[in-house]
């Protein structure tokens, strides 16, 4: 996961720099996200997966509406997880042990990262141009940044798992939108049929991708 | 035997210009003597017969008792309920006598004297034996246990819900019992063919549904001493096209061997194709009952059967398509679609996975000259049911909510003509037309969740 981040952050230094909601401030409105939490949604979203010749950017594929969906979801809520106290910290082999749910992580997360960009540099975080974006956001990956209890890292990497997830789910939950995300990484899609390529090897797969809905590209 | 929307109708409006012999008397209500208890081989010997009439069908609402009645009929002039079987003396027939019961069964005049309507296949029926009346009167009265179950009145309003011009349709298109019996006494050089036409022309009232019917919507042919338009392929079914049983070689049973078939009515599944829409029934709560015995019988019969269409040449394997869409060509028209949506169950080469996924290269029902069938599956979807023999159950996702009037068209069309079929392509308003005779719930299918 860091590691795809790495790359987007990487590759977004030497490509032209998009401002975070040119293209994919659509119609849909948020149910869970707030106007500045949606607007650093955008803004974050935009740099995790930049648009660039590789393909669409996470805003063009609906990224955001994705996440925001998902917020709804019991997911969100923390229902898949095991949530009882005690919330003791332990060794990184014991995974994520913070009370708070995906829902949550957002809440604070949205809030500690604003509070921080703004202390820092004097501005909210879609303001700044994209390679000071990818600094922030390289910083609560790998640094020790704290919002409150809640570690950078971790909201960072909750961020970066649902823009993966967003951009690469089936059309049908609100991202990937076009196909767009399949298409960028050669993904056949729902079709759940290749027994025709199984010993067909050093071929190129010829055929587009499909969403459940039937849709195709 | 859910022909009865158009029976019905036929049989109310059709009738009313013959000539009536007159009202029937009405049965004096000899109440039925109270009887031995049964030896327990004539108790078996009537549910057998019960299986092989397949009453249940008809005969049970849905999730309800079995023979409790209460299965709904709409009719564009109302809804009617089939009657509790069982022998509750007040809302069942435990009063019938069973002369009485014969009557029913065999002529369709119920036991006040009133005309079943011809949903009832006493036409076929008319050919039972009176040991198998007996064993099955003995099996309803004694093994079958009364349910109180008053079915809901005929939502038909008056004049329409006079029953008497049901005498007319009766006397013209219904057999006596006696020549029935005679005509199932015709001579056959194997007795297991005579067997066989016997369960098919009689309890099993296949034609009911795979014979065609006439405008006044009485099968054409009753047996196959009435020509080969018996069993050649029937009328829709809600929403289902029954196939030809005959032996037209692409779309009756012409390829099929006399243990394939018996393997189909026991298992409901075979490498040439599995049960679906109305035959699942069929299978489920009739054929697989039946004895090995009777079903070679009925197997048998129907191999003696010659084409009632026979200009169809053989059908044999074409990889043309195949051979195209394994090298990832799909410019065919529906190529892509099938490729999408079809292939990973029923292959590219339309072999499918038998007896898991029917194949449909060569498959009668995907070359029938009415492709209602299958535009209907490919909207819908459908269950192919456990059985006995065959205890996993497999579902098809219907496509509905996933393809266009169009793409259903074209996908149907390349089905048609893919793997050596050769049947017509279909537009997109016979989809459209197919799609809209769907109850709501069906063509509003939702994504294939399989």
């Amino acid at each position: 996961m860091q590691g795809l981040a790495g790359a987007a952050a990487l590759t977004s230094t030497t490509l032209p720099v998009h401002a975070a909601r040119s293209a994919g401030e659509s119609a849909y409105s948020p149910t869970f996200f707030t106007p500045a939490e949606w607007a650093f949604l955008h803004a974050a979203c935009d740099r995790l997966i930049p648009q660039d010749a590789v393909g669409p950017g996470a805003i063009a594929l609906g990224v955001p509406e994705f996440i925001d969906r998902q917020m709804a979801t019991p997911y969100a809520f923390g229902k898949l997880w095991y949530m009882q106290a005690p919330f003791v910290q332990g060794p990184a082999n014991l995974g994520y042990q913070l009370p708070y749910a995906p829902r949550d992580i957002y809440r604070k997360g949205i809030a500690g990262a604003a509070t921080f960009v703004q202390a820092k540099y004097g501005k909210a975080f879609g303001d700044l141009d994209a390679a000071t974006r990818d600094e922030i956001l390289s910083g609560f990956e790998k640094g020790d940044t704290l919002f409150g209890d809640l570690p950078a890292k971790i909201f960072f990497a909750q961020l970066l798992g649902n823009t993966m997830e967003g951009a690469f789910s089936d059309p049908s939950h609100g991202g990937n939108k076009g196909l767009g995300g399949w298409t960028t990484i050669g993904f056949p899609g729902a079709r759940a049929d290749f027994m025709d390529w199984v010993d067909q090897y050093g071929k190129q797969y010829p055929l587009g991708t499909v969403a459940i809905s039937g849709e195709t590209a | 035997m859910r022909q009865f929307k158009r029976v019905a109708a036929a049989a109310l409006f059709g009738s009313l210009g013959v000539a009536m012999a007159g009202l029937p008397a009405i049965v004096p209500a000899a109440r039925a003597q109270a009887p031995a208890p049964a030896a327990s081989g004539l108790l078996a010997q009537g549910e057998y017969v019960a299986r092989a009439s397949d009453c249940v069908a008809c005969h049970t609402a849905p999730g309800g008792t079995p023979f409790a009645g209460g299965l709904p009929f709409a009719l564009p002039m109302g809804t009617i309920y089939a009657p509790n079987i069982t022998p509750d003396a007040q809302t069942g027939i435990g009063k019938y006598t069973e002369a009485e019961f014969a009557r029913a069964v065999r002529e369709g005049v119920r036991r006040d004297g009133a005309s079943l309507y011809p949903a009832m296949p006493f036409p076929s029926y008319a050919r039972m034996t009176d040991a198998d009346i007996h064993a099955l009167y003995v099996y309803f009265m004694q093994g079958v246990k009364p349910v109180a179950n008053t079915v809901k009145a005929s939502t038909i309003p008056w004049p329409l819900s006079m029953r008497w011009p049901l005498i007319g349709w009766r006397m013209m298109f219904a057999p006596s019992v006696k020549d029935a019996q005679a005509k199932s006494a015709r001579s056959f050089a194997d007795p297991v063919l005579a067997r066989g036409a016997y369960l098919v022309e009689g309890p099993g009232h296949c034609g009911a549904c795979h014979s065609p019917r006439a405008i006044t919507m009485q099968e054409v042919a009753l047996t196959s001493a009435d020509g080969t338009r018996f069993l050649a392929g029937g009328g829709s079914v809600d929403g289902w096209i029954p196939t030809s049983l005959r032996g037209e070689n692409r779309t009756g049973l012409g390829r099929w061997s006399e243990d394939d078939i018996v393997e189909f009515l026991k298992a409901g599944r075979i490498r040439r194709g599995s049960a679906f829409g109305g035959m699942s029934d069929a299978v489920g709560h009739g054929t697989q009952h039946l004895t090995d015995e009777d079903l070679h019988a009925i197997a048998r019969y129907l191999k003696a059967l010659p084409p009632d269409d026979t200009t169809q040449t053989p059908w044999t394997y074409d990889a043309t398509l195949a051979t195209a869409l394994h090298a990832g060509d799909v410019s065919a028209r529906g190529a892509r679609t099938y490729v999408d949506s079809c292939a990973a169950c029923h292959r590219t080469d339309g072999q499918g996975y038998p007896t898991v996924f029917p194949p449909l290269g060569g498959n009668p029902v995907v070359m029938d000259k009415t492709p209602d069938s299958l535009i209907h599956i490919v909207l819908t979807g459908d269950i192919l049911r456990a059985t006995h023999d065959a205890p996993s159950a497999f579902v098809m996702p219907g496509f509905a909510g996933r393809l266009s009037d169009e793409k259903v068209a074209d996908v149907v069309s390349f089905i048609r003509k893919a793997w050596g079929n050769n049947a017509a392509p279909v537009t997109a308003q016979d989809v459209a037309r197919v799609r809209k005779s769907l109850p709501k719930e069906e063509g509003e299918a939702p994504l294939p969740l399989n």
